[in-house]
């Protein structure tokens, strides 16, 4: 349980840090501690840290950059994974994923060595 | 006298020389005489023909390669899957009046021995797989690691390439301590020290591959005793094999039982002892009077029928933690699994009953905790916790259980459904096709007796239904030495040829083994064989990323080690450099056009094989793939 606990943790704070997220706090200045609230409710984002952290990390997939349709083919390769998933929810998590991680998202920059 | 006996059966004095030596002895003449009388009549009766092949023990007099050949249709071995050993030139001579014993030559090592091993699993009958010294047995031992994880007793023989004289010398191709090199991945591992032992050491290897839990052999000799003339007997495999079938502590049973009659939601895993004891039907019947919903970890074969509503599915990672439903389990029951530990966490947490059945004693107490060790056969295990869980059933019981089983079926239903919508994927119709769409494709096609050899890493067989009892089966490549599937298929096609025998293979994986397609076409095993080809290793690029996420592999394309393209790789050559006809398909249209033709070579009882191309999916891939800039034509001073 506490490493799940630990994965969950981990994604969560990666989908905080999302790259349209990261991509602002770089060109913009600090914000103040109390501006830099917790996004926004997603039941997109909500679903993926529910549903992918059943299995795995976000590290196989977080630098995938694709457009909704793209990512609804990747879910649904999960699906024939084992993942019990419906087409409401794959929809959902595209929507999602397509905008966080679409074509045009920043990529996460490399983490110094 | 024993000396001049056994020279005179051994034929190295004539009967002259011997009644001579007999009389220096001290020996009359009449008494010389009656002895060599008996002598003959039973040298004659140890030569002697079939009417005494039957007998448990007879005495053997030839060729140490005689005596291997003997020995091996005594433990009942049909095949010899073997590569070419002019060293064991005896033995080859031996099979030419011994047709029950058949040697399949294979053009490699590796498929070799995956199509011996392939051929046990399928028959769950003795055979052996032989090669050339030293430098074949190299070849070999990536399939002898396979199964020594999967627990197949396949018995393995190579020559030492030195005669006895002149061992040691460091000569060609001979390692020292040849035996050695096998030893972590076999169960017995030894070197016969004369040709007289030829005998008893095959019959060690086959008693100790077959007694459970079972696993590899491995025997050699120096090549000249197999040329070298010896007596030996010759054992019946029904007179030294151990028959080791234990049952479970009658104790731990009873209170296995008390535990699961008591649980609120009782699951059972089950693996592979269940398949080899052929005890299905038990399982099913215990899944059945507890309403317990049934899983499996990863194992070699699928061991309860997936279209039960009390199967939920396999567990799709490495603990239980990652399966869906039911997520209040309170006992869990192992039946056979070898419960594989990949990851730092049990599979069975701590604060769970757990319940653990096999005869794979030595895993069992490792990583989890038990709280009743069932060790036994799991055919006489279950027989007797079902006994067991039937004398504690009240109608109390019996009500929670058949309301327990309404439960899970609601489960089961809902999932089977969730996992028919694989079909609704957008790229379900493209060109390329997606991999998930060629394994549905082929599900459609298969027998519902089918046997599909899995060795495609990136894929699961969704949508097959797997039901070893009567339905299609699946033969997974469990041990994860690549290079087995289209030898595993070779074997298994050889021993059930009356059932269709499918091969899913990723282009990664036929490529470390693709020669068995020759013995398909040697040999008319009728096998079907598809390969995903997406000209890349998928599954090791995927986790190549997933251990340097937002890396500069990432951040380049730089990947060195995921990409088989530039050239494509023609799968439809290489079948047909082997004698196998093919074709190579890109859309679901051409696929469903190309299994029809495989079914029609397939009846003619030609192999075929279907080179699907298959879309790279995953973070790195691109159009125009990298690849690191290395040209040897750029290095040349002189065109040659």
């Amino acid at each position: 349980m506490r490493q799940l606990l630990a994965v969950f943790s981990l994604i969560l704070a990666i989908l905080t840090l999302s790259p349209a997220l990261l991509s602002a706090q770089e060109s913009a200045p600090k914000a103040a501690p109390q501006e830099s609230a917790a996004p926004a409710p997603n039941p997109g984002r909500e679903l993926v840290l529910a549903k992918c952290g059943q299995c795995h990390t976000d590290s196989m997939w977080r630098d995938q950059r694709q457009d909704a349709r793209a990512w609804e083919a990747t879910l649904y390769r999960m699906v024939g994974r084992g993942a019990l998933w419906t087409g409401e929810d794959i929809k959902t998590m595209a929507a999602f994923l397509g905008t966080d991680f679409g074509p045009s998202s920043p990529r996460i920059k490399p983490a110094a060595r | 006298m024993r000396d001049l006996v056994q020279k005179y059966l051994s034929k190295t004095i004539s009967r002259r020389g011997f009644v001579d030596n007999m009389t220096k002895a001290g020996m009359t003449i009449a008494s010389a005489e009656s002895v060599l009388s008996s002598l003959t009549s039973s040298a004659e009766a140890q030569t002697a023909p079939t009417s005494t092949q039957d007998a448990p023990v007879k005495q053997f007099q030839g060729t140490g390669g005689a005596c291997f050949a003997e020995q091996l249709i005594a433990c009942g071995v049909k095949y010899v899957f073997g590569n070419s050993a002019s060293e064991d030139a005896q033995f080859y001579e031996a099979l030419v009046d011994r047709p029950q014993l058949q040697y399949v030559l294979t053009p490699h090592e590796g498929p070799g021995a995956a199509m011996a091993a392939g051929y046990i699993k399928a028959s769950q009958e003795p055979s052996i797989v032989m090669q050339a010294g030293a430098v074949g047995l190299m070849n070999a031992m990536g399939q002898v690691f396979n199964a020594y994880k999967e627990q197949t007793p396949l018995v393995v023989y190579s020559y030492r390439t030195d005669q006895a004289h002149r061992a040691g010398r460091d000569g060609f191709e001979e390692i020292a301590n040849q035996e050695q090199v096998l030893q972590p991945l076999t169960k017995y591992s030894w070197m016969a020290r004369d040709a007289s032992m030829i005998a008893e050491t095959t019959r060690h290897a086959f008693k100790t591959a077959w007694t459970p839990p079972n696993g590899p052999a491995y025997l050699t000799w120096h090549s000249n005793y197999t040329e070298d003339r010896t007596r030996t007997e010759i054992i019946q495999q029904s007179h030294f094999d151990t028959r080791m079938r234990v049952r479970p502590n009658p104790t731990e049973i009873e209170r296995a039982a008390k535990l699961l009659v008591e649980a609120k939601m009782p699951l059972l895993i089950v693996g592979d002892e269940i398949y080899k004891a052929k005890a299905v039907g038990k399982a099913v019947k215990l899944a059945e009077m507890l309403g317990m919903p049934v899983t499996q970890m990863r194992q070699l074969w699928a061991n309860f029928p997936e279209p039960h509503p009390l199967w939920v599915g396999n567990v799709p990672a490495g603990t239980l933690s990652s399966i869906s439903w039911p997520k209040n389990y309170d006992v869990v029951i192992n039946v056979g699994n070898k419960m594989q530990h990949s990851g730092v966490n049990p599979i069975v947490p701590h604060n769970v009953k757990f319940i653990d059945m096999r005869i794979d004693y030595n895993n069992m107490g490792k990583v989890m905790t038990t709280d009743a060790p069932l060790v036994g056969d799991v055919g006489l295990g279950l027989d007797d916790l079902i006994a067991a869980v039937e004398q504690l059933m009240t109608a109390n019981l019996r009500e929670q259980a058949a309301d327990r089983a309404i439960e899970v079926k609601k489960f089961t239903d809902r999932a089977r459904q969730l996992r028919a919508g694989i079909i609704n994927s957008p790229e379900w119709n493209n060109s390329p096709l997606i991999a998930d769409r060629v394994t549905w494709e082929v599900a459609q096609w298969a027998d519902q007796d089918a046997i599909v050899i899995h060795e495609a890493g990136a894929n699961v067989m969704h949508s097959f239904n797997f039901n070893p009892v009567g339905g299609r089966e699946l033969f997974f490549y469990y041990g994860g030495h690549l290079g087995s599937g289209v030898g595993t298929s070779a074997g298994v096609k050889l021993a059930r040829p009356n059932q269709q025998v499918i091969c899913m293979v990723g282009d990664g994986s036929f490529l470390f083994g693709p020669h068995a397609l020759w013995n398909m076409a040697r040999l008319e095993l009728a096998v079907t064989t598809v390969v995903y080809n997406n000209h890349a290793y998928g599954g090791p690029q995927s986790r190549t990323v997933a251990n340097v996420p937002s890396g500069r592999m990432v951040e380049t394309g730089h990947f060195v080690n995921g990409y088989l393209g530039n050239p494509d790789i023609s799968m439809v050559a290489i079948a047909s450099g082997f004698g196998v006809k093919g074709e190579a398909v890109t859309n679901p249209a051409e696929l469903k056009a190309a299994l029809g033709r495989a079914r029609a070579a397939n009846i003619e009882g030609k192999p075929y094989l279907i080179d699907a191309q298959v879309a790279r999916r995953g973070v790195g891939w691109s159009d125009a793939q990298w690849i690191p800039p290395i040209k040897g034509s750029s290095m040349r001073t002189k065109k040659v």
